[in-house]
């Protein structure tokens, strides 16, 4: 009779053990898991859409002005060409994807995974970039473009 | 009655015994719980730096001081006059205008080649604000917009920049 009680004391005991582990390892996961910092911040994203647009390139317009990526797009799309007679579409082309390449460094040591771009113009695509993997953590930013209907610049950091 | 008196000393000597290692355990957790305590303040106290790193960075392009305002045509977001800002650089009464943080703009793709009034505009990095304090960076991209003599004409031109403001990680 003694015996059984010390029995069910020491599964009790255990039981006690085990309940308080569960709850010391959930609350660790908790305070590790808060700690995970983000390497691209919400609003790098937007801003980097918003800088690359007034980016000016080295095509220019008939009154000879430099144009900006914003204003490439719509001439890709019209199929217009530069003063010196160069395509619009690869100078977008080449510019947008020099400056991918400089402000977000996809190697394996860095902690930026990949990007991926798309802009459409007049639910057209115009322009499609990725580089490196997709992963689970992303950070992504969309900028409508006013002189387009249904235009739009999407872009996707992952890390 | 010896007997009983011993058995009562025992008894006292326990409850002593009893007590004294409550206090020690009640102190052993206390300690414990001052450490994690003191350990989450200066976790605290560093992402609070690391936070207004980060609200400067963001409104800092907008501000009057750096933004281009109706100077490339139509009002621009995220778009910093680096004129304005070369300008600012030379002004000494701006130098701790930002409080202790560093402020610097990089081009994107450039080389390490600073602004100063000699190099301007053959340059790439524009340290706006230099409090010579070591520290972590947070960036922004902006667009770094000037007003360029192309074949005698003026022309707006516009580069992609990330602006940085550092913030002080305190050891100890």
């Amino acid at each position: 009779m003694g015996k059984k009680k010390g029995q069910e004391e020491m599964v009790g005991f255990g039981l006690i053990i085990v309940l308080v582990a569960v709850i010391l390892l959930v609350f660790l996961w908790f305070s590790f898991s808060n700690s995970k910092k983000d390497v691209v911040q919400s609003y790098e994203g937007e801003s980097f859409i918003q800088a690359a647009l007034q980016h000016s390139s080295e095509c220019q317009d008939s009154r000879g002005n430099f144009m900006d990526v914003e204003d490439l797009i719509s001439a890709c799309y019209k199929k217009t060409r530069c003063s010196d007679e160069k395509d619009t579409c690869q100078i977008l082309n080449s510019s947008l994807t020099a400056i991918l390449k400089d402000s977000w460094r996809v190697q394996n040591d860095s902690p930026i995974k990949g990007y991926e771009m798309n802009i459409s113009f007049n639910e057209e695509e115009v322009f499609y970039a990725k580089e490196g993997n997709s992963s689970v953590d992303s950070k992504g930013a969309i900028q409508g473009l006013p002189t387009g209907k249904n235009s739009q610049v999407v872009f996707n950091v992952y890390y | 009655m010896v007997k009983k008196t011993k058995r009562s000393q025992m008894k006292i000597q326990q409850t002593a015994f009893m007590l004294i290692a409550m206090t020690l355990l009640f102190v052993l957790a206390g300690v414990f719980f001052l450490g994690f305590k003191l350990s989450g303040l200066k976790k605290q106290a560093l992402s609070l730096e690391e936070n207004n790193a980060l609200l400067l960075v963001s409104k800092l392009a907008n501000s009057p001081e750096f933004s281009c305002e109706n100077s490339f045509g139509t009002k621009r977001t995220n778009c910093v006059d680096e004129d304005k800002v070369m300008a600012l650089k030379n002004n000494g009464g701006y130098s701790k205008f930002w409080g202790s943080s560093n402020i610097e703009i990089r081009k994107v793709g450039g080389s390490e080649r600073e602004c100063t009034a000699g190099s301007y505009p053959d340059c790439d990095v524009i340290k706006v604000s230099n409090t010579q304090q070591r520290g972590t960076y947070v960036g922004n991209f902006v667009a770094l917009c000037r007003k360029a003599n192309v074949k005698g004409y003026i022309e707006d031109k516009c580069e992609v920049a990330k602006l940085l403001v550092s913030y002080e990680v305190k050891n100890g």
